[in-house]
């Protein structure tokens, strides 16, 4: 019982206290149960208070030697440089936050109230949107009908911030293409090499989601002039089924449709034909000229002209960036 | 009448979720080790959960957007457990102490389990 009690790092119980561990106890209790076993011991016992009281003087020696270091390193003249600056640090510490918080309570109390009507935003910017933007770009959907059509181009540049991102950690992380066979071998063996591999319950898992997000993900791209989506959410989807996809069956199962071939095609394909077809209508418009886009009947899926491609095409920039990311952290390969 | 039985019925429901939520939460805080976390964690998955969609169900009434609520909770009910797994293979593959992780000794004194 002592043994295990003894093996204990961290034990919370209290050891219980045995004769041989406390002599003090085993004396005490001696001198209860036989009064004359003390007079024997009369010799030992005064070596005994001998040795305590120089063993105490040491002791106390040594306390005050170390008092005396701990004096010396809390003194004033040491510290003071030290408390100076912590001083200062607090005081500007409280300044800086009170002045924080003064301007942003500030700010808030001068905000225009909410929800009111003649507040700044509800300029003729935002009537024109609410107002025309049905009849003028034929997306039910303000939003798209804002960001793919008024201001496309802002849009075309958030979808290129996302694609030099992945080229940026292409070139970071990918592979050398031709290097060491071995090496590629390696680094494709030390992948997941901990981590579970063809897992059963994972597949069948997959089996099950990965249409049903991929399909979600359709439905959203599609859906983008519509209703609530577009581009980025139904991408983002789309690019966590294809993830999903990956992890249960495998790169090998992945790469049948999923290369860097395909994602360079697909990527500049969309980006290009985003640039290319909102070039083209913008400079039609500018000019008065026919260009052959029109809103249609709003509400239908093949209407507002551009939006529902653009989505796709953002769509699928998005889709394919979060995979590539994705896989050049895993394995710095598409 | 009707109608306060079921926002009556519905609130209760939600609370009744929103306990089991936060006790997760208090249980993955309080937790060390990874198996124990994610026991308090599959609390909220799946009792927590439930039970707020259940209320919201009963507050759309019979609708589409019960449909989609449902929907939410198959989904959610799918997708957790495959990661609690995935999760609990990969610690069993890489802890090779997870034996000393789920030693329990019993405390002589108190006849209680305590933690080594």
């Amino acid at each position: 019982m002592t043994e295990r009690t003894d093996n204990r790092p961290g034990g919370r119980r209290k050891r219980a206290f045995t004769a041989a561990e406390n002599p003090l106890d085993d004396r005490i209790l001696e001198e209860l149960q036989d009064p004359p076993a003390r007079a024997g011991r009369e010799r030992t016992e005064e070596e005994a208070a001998r040795m305590e009281a120089a063993e105490l003087k040491r002791l106390e020696e040594i306390a005050r030697h170390e008092r005396g270091l701990l004096d010396q390193a809390h003194s004033w003249s040491h510290t003071h440089g030290e408390r100076i600056a912590r001083t200062v640090y607090a005081a500007l510490a409280a300044v800086i936050c009170l002045a924080v918080i003064a301007v942003l309570l500030t700010t808030v109390s001068n905000l225009p109230p909410f929800g009111h009507g003649e507040n700044p935003i509800h300029n003729e910017v935002s009537a024109r949107y609410i107002e025309e933007g049905p009849a003028e770009t034929g997306a039910l959907n303000f939003v798209a009908g804002m960001i793919l059509d008024y201001r496309a181009f802002d849009t075309l540049g958030e979808s290129h911030v996302l694609f030099i991102a992945c080229c940026a950690v292409l070139i970071l992380l990918r592979l050398p293409e031709t290097g060491d066979l071995r090496e590629r071998m390696m680094a494709e063996a030390n992948d997941r090499v901990w981590e579970p591999k063809h897992d059963i319950i994972l597949q069948r898992g997959a089996g099950f989601l990965v249409p049903v997000i991929l399909l979600f993900g359709v439905y959203v791209l599609l859906n983008g002039h519509l209703g609530p989506g577009g581009g980025f959410s139904g991408g983002a989807a789309i690019g966590a089924g294809l993830i999903l996809y990956l992890n249960a069956y495998g790169f090998a199962a992945a790469e049948r449709f999923l290369t860097i071939r395909s994602f360079r095609i697909a990527t500049a394909c969309a980006l290009g034909f985003y640039a290319l077809s909102k070039a083209w209508s913008f400079f039609c418009g500018a000019n008065g000229l026919e260009s052959g886009i029109g809103p249609g009947t709003a509400g239908a899926l093949f209407s507002a002209g551009l939006i529902p491609f653009l989505n796709v095409a953002v769509g699928l920039v998005v889709a394919f960036v979060l995979y590539a990311f994705y896989t050049l952290f895993r394995k710095g390969d598409l | 009448m009707g109608e306060w039985i079921r926002f009556g019925l519905s609130a209760l429901l939600m609370t009744g979720g929103l306990f089991f939520v936060i006790s997760s939460v208090v249980g993955v805080w309080r937790f060390r080790y990874v198996m124990n976390r994610m026991h308090a964690a599959a609390l909220g998955d799946t009792m927590g959960l439930g039970l707020i969609l259940l209320g919201l169900m009963l507050r759309a009434g019979l609708d589409p957007l019960a449909l989609k609520l449902a929907l939410i909770g198959l989904l959610w009910w799918i997708s957790g457990p495959i990661a609690s797994h995935l999760t609990a293979r990969l610690e069993i593959a890489t802890n090779p102490e997870r034996e000393k992780e789920m030693r329990v000794a019993l405390d002589e004194e108190t006849r209680r389990e305590v933690d080594l």
